[in-house]
């Protein structure tokens, strides 16, 4: 007699390992979000490589009972894609934090958005360097002078993730909030199920460095239109956006970036190129 | 068999086609049965600038340049003094010029060679579409005793879809040329020679590294351009999906390295190429590779250096960065082939112990035998293919970097039910969960070195030649002068040891010991300023009392006189 | 699916999900070392357990729907005795400890008040009115529980050490 197994549940894709996340921090709803996300999707642990870089959001996979790699700052991405591409039967979600994503691995976000492997990268962003002690990130208001490494502000404007994911190409673009974890579980199986690169952004509440970003919750506020699927409507919403606006923002059709390799040759046929 | 071979330098600039004639030239000599080498000096333009081929055609394979020219083919003298210090010639050299060209200039001169003129320019001037490299082919290949069928022979092969009447040009431009040569003073001429039967390759070190790679069981590679490694990638672009795996052209050597890690990580043999630039941004990965124990192989074709350095031409400085541009205590591979057909062997053999290992290998290959052509025997298989230790399916809590015995821990493949575990480059306990304990951090270092320190490489470790109480220790491309210099003094009595090191990491004390027994006096000979192998050898092995070392630069090549020399003196 | 197998699954779900916050949040405190503070997140999860048994008992029998985490019809983004993670603090004492958790109760006792109150079907007000009652009880027992909880000194999330740098 064949034994069903149950299915899955949240709880099946935690880790025994407690998070070193700050109490109130966002990250835990993001962790809360995967994990229902996959339970959702039913797929099995072992057919999922979650993969991070460095920095608070980037210690998720630890705490995930799937494959994962912890690896250095700024890669996560890169890493995602070798995987993908070496084994498309796998469900592949990368992680991370602004610093992490757009800073110093901000060429290879770019570089993923136009390459369009089918993955999803989730950027869990509280607009802060955490694990350095709270600098300015690329998504801070230029005028942001907590950080001893800019007492004046940076000055520098604060990049919007999800435009520069339009206009580098990504195929699914989202927006979630941490005070609403179930909505960003549905945009993380949205991601997953949408073929191409997904992107979901997920504001993110640093509660050490940012305290104010407790008043993200009376902020944010759920898109008043379906998701756009052409990019001048996509850009045109985006441009008059406050940032804050949660929900599926874009659905691209380009297909997905994956070369397959054929075996229709002998290593004798390929020594008999040299033979002179 | 005494070595006879015949050295040409074509020389030319502004599309004269110096690099074809002299592929033509190479080619040819493989099909009347020489074997022969032909490696290439380029100026920094990407179109019509100066450049020279540079060929030695022999009885016996070579694996090296010979002291100098015996002919030297200039089609016209652009920029030639930027190049001439590669361009050695003896009294007894033929300096073969267009008198159109105007003098040889004093950066020629010099050498005091003989001088003939042939009107190239002219002569193809005669014959409709008819271009100066193939009267300079004819010319040379006359002047050397190459059969002209042979060279006949390869030009149908070249052109003959190029329709009949650029064929037809070529051919007469060729003939042309011959008999022009019959005008001009004899020259040092190949001895009559038959084919021998016996297979053989025409392959460049770069195109052999792919081809290790590919044997070695690579399925994953991840591609970002960098000259002079570019062509290893250019290689497996089409023949790594004919075996079933998969090329992705990164954005940077930051992401090509990572998604080697993320392919290996996911189950599949993975290598990436660059060169020394591209090493020195990979290297933050490297150690993650070697902390997290994810193998791969990074082939670095080496230029000169430091930073962009001399992109086109060769040198031995990133020794030091392979070996010890890691942070951290990071044990990892470091494997130099030293010669072209080796580029195929060492390469293979990195992809072997990398996934044995579960660490990164560095490939150390360079421009010299990288972007040089040479005709080889058909190498034999070495049989070396990846063979990683994997888990099985496991109910018991998994440990990823569990303590074994041998260092190596079984590596689950994502896709395996039970095994799932988090690859980190934090320091990590047997699961691998972050841990800052001192004893963590002690065991798994014990650990990953552990693994490289007792795993048996067998003899492949060097390559150990003759006797004597003299020797030479060299490695990479300063192999093929030092053989020759020792086969010449054996010649005139002079017994050497040959000891060149294809594993530079880990050292091997106890084997160089062993090849060093009875050695009085050791020859070190490198390609780089600061003697970086001199001082690698120091910090890792016990030398005999009497060293001494030929260590320069890049560009020059290290030529075999120079070796053979200070040998002679020591006798 | 009827009213009342969607009203149950809700019910099931806010319990769980309580207790998992509270589990979560218990968990944090032993992190950061605050273990005061984790034994009383443990202790509301044991209740909570208690409760999601007692509404799982109610629910035997009843054929419940499988709803995503996004289909949950909350009043707001989380179920109403989902404790805010935000509202949480790693040197917060046991007076906001049991404060937080009385907010909790009372957004419980609100939500069933409230579908009480707005119900059609007529089980399901049943159902809502006596869960609404319990959740009452729940209040005052943690009012009382409140009030014996001395409200710290206002310098109470002082710590005299810069934040820690890590990775």
């Amino acid at each position: 007699m064949n034994v069903q197994a149950a299915p899955l549940t949240h709880n099946d894709y935690k880790s025994d390992v407690k998070p070193i996340w700050c109490p109130g921090c966002g990250d835990y709803a993001v962790l809360s979000a995967v994990t229902r996300a996959l339970a959702d999707l039913g797929r099995p642990r072992e057919q999922i490589a979650f993969i991070s870089g460095i920095g608070c959001s980037s210690r998720i996979p630890a705490y995930t009972n799937v494959y994962g790699f912890h690896g250095v700052h700024g890669r996560a991405l890169a890493i995602a894609a070798g995987v993908k591409v070496a084994r498309p039967d796998l469900t592949v979600i990368a992680a991370g934090g602004d610093g992490d994503g757009l800073s110093i691995g901000g060429n290879h976000f770019m570089h993923a958005c136009r390459r369009n492997v089918d993955m999803t990268y989730i950027v869990m962003d509280n607009e802060v360097y955490g694990m350095t002690k709270g600098q300015a990130s690329p998504t801070t208001a230029p005028d942001w002078c907590k950080s001893k490494l800019t007492p004046e502000g940076t000055g520098i404007s604060a990049v919007d993730p999800c435009r520069l994911a339009l206009a580098a190409g990504a195929n699914f673009i989202a927006r979630g909030f941490a005070g609403n974890p179930n909505e960003v579980a549905r945009l993380i199986v949205e991601g997953i199920n949408h073929p191409g690169f997904s992107f979901v952004q997920v504001l993110s509440p640093c509660v050490t460095y940012r305290p104010e970003q407790r008043e993200w919750k009376s902020i944010v506020h759920p898109a008043d239109a379906s998701p756009a699927q052409i990019m001048a409507e996509a850009m045109h919403r985006m441009a008059a956006d406050d940032g804050f606006t949660t929900g599926v923002l874009f659905q691209g059709n380009r297909a997905p970036f994956q070369p397959i390799g054929k075996n229709t040759a002998s290593f004798a046929d390929l020594e008999r190129k040299f033979e002179s | 068999m005494a070595l006879h071979s015949v050295s040409i330098a074509l020389t030319g600039s502004g599309g004269a086609g110096a690099m074809t004639a002299g592929q033509i030239l190479l080619d040819a000599a493989s099909k009347a049965g020489f074997y022969g080498l032909m490696t290439r000096s380029m100026g920094p333009q990407i179109r019509g600038g100066e450049a020279a081929a540079l060929l030695r055609i022999s009885t016996e394979p070579v694996t090296s340049l010979d002291d100098h020219y015996d002919i030297l083919v200039a089609f016209d003298w652009g920029n030639i003094n930027r190049f001439s210090a590669e361009l050695p010639l003896s009294a007894q050299s033929l300096i073969i010029a267009d008198p159109e060209q105007g003098d040889v200039p004093e950066a020629i001169g010099v050498y005091g060679a003989r001088i003939a003129e042939l009107p190239m320019k002219t002569i193809a001037a005669t014959i409709p579409g008819g271009r100066i490299n193939m009267v300079g082919v004819g010319a040379a290949a006359a002047l050397i005793g190459l059969p002209l069928e042979a060279v006949l022979g390869v030009l149908t092969a070249q052109l003959g879809r190029k329709g009949e009447e650029v064929l037809a040009a070529a051919t007469a431009g060729l003939k042309a040329g011959a008999e022009a040569a019959a005008e001009l003073p004899e020259v040092a001429k190949l001895p009559a020679h038959k084919h021998d039967g016996a297979a053989r390759w025409n392959i460049s070190g770069n195109e052999a590294a792919g081809l290790g790679a590919l044997k070695g069981g690579i399925k994953f590679v991840a591609a970002y351009p960098i000259t002079p490694g570019t062509e290893v990638l250019e290689y497996l672009a089409p023949n790594l999906p004919k075996v079933g795996g998969v090329l992705v052209q990164a954005e940077d050597e930051l992401a090509s390295i990572n998604m080697v890690i993320g392919g290996s990580f996911a189950g599949l043999p993975s290598l990436t190429a660059t060169s020394g630039p591209g090493l020195a941004l990979m290297t933050e990965s490297i150690g993650l590779a070697v902390a997290s124990e994810t193998p791969l192989v990074v082939v670095d074709v080496m230029r000169g250096g430091p930073s962009t350095g001399i992109p086109t031409k060769s040198e031995q400085s990133d020794l030091n960065i392979a070996v010890y541009g890691l942070h951290g205590d990071a044990p990892h591979l470091v494997v130099a082939p030293n010669s072209i057909a080796d580029c195929q062997f060492a390469t293979q053999w990195a992809v072997y112990l990398a996934e044995s290992l579960q660490t990164p290998a560095i490939v150390l290959s360079d421009q010299a035998m990288g972007q040089a052509r040479c005709v080889i025997p058909k190498p034999e298989d070495s049989g070396f293919v990846a063979k990683r230790l994997v888990a099985e399916d496991s109910a018991e809590s998994y440990k990823r970097y569990a303590l074994t015995n041998s260092g190596v821990s079984p590596m689950a493949v994502p896709g395996t039910p039970g095994c799932m575990y988090v690859a980190d480059g934090l320091e990590h306990n047997e699961r691998g969960t972050p841990s800052s304990q001192a004893s963590d951090h002690q065991s798994q270092l014990d650990k990953r070195a552990r693994k490289l320190d007792n795993f048996d490489y067998g003899a492949h470790w060097a390559d150990v030649e003759g006797e004597g109480e003299i020797a030479v220790l060299t490695w990479g491309s300063g192999t093929g002068p030092a053989q020759e210099a020792i086969q010449r003094a054996k010649a005139k009595g002079i017994k050497a040891k040959l000891i060149s090191v294809r594993l530079i990491a880990p050292a091997q004390p106890a084997k160089m010991a062993e090849a060093l027994k009875g050695v009085k006096k050791l020859l070190v000979v490198e390609q780089s300023h600061s003697q970086q192998f001199h001082k690698f050898l120091r910090g890792h092995y016990d030398l005999p009392a009497q060293v001494s070392v030929l260590s320069r630069p890049g560009p020059l090549p290290i030529r075999p006189a120079q070796i053979e020399t200070i040998l002679a003196s020591w006798n | 699916m009827t009213e009342v197998a969607n009203f149950l699954a809700h019910a099931v779900a806010l319990e769980a999900e309580a207790v998992e916050r509270y589990d979560e949040l218990a968990d944090a405190m032993e992190v950061h070392n605050n273990m005061e503070v984790a034994d009383l997140f443990r202790q509301l999860a044991k209740f909570s357990r208690l409760h999601l048994a007692e509404v799982k008992e109610t629910a035997k029998g009843v054929d419940l729907p499988h709803l995503k985490p996004w289909e949950y019809q909350w009043h707001a983004a989380e179920g109403p005795e989902s404790a805010p993670v935000e509202r949480t603090h790693y040197r917060m004492t046991p007076y906001h400890c049991i404060h937080l958790a009385l907010a909790n109760e009372r957004r419980g006792h609100q939500y069933y008040a409230d579908l009480a109150y707005k119900a059609t079907d007529a089980e399901v007000k049943k159902l809502a009115q006596q869960f609404a009652d319990e959740e009452a009880q729940h209040v005052v027992m943690l009012e009382k529980w409140a009030a014996t909880v001395k409200e710290p000194e206002a310098d109470w999330d002082v710590d005299f050490d810069p934040p820690a740098v890590t990775d």
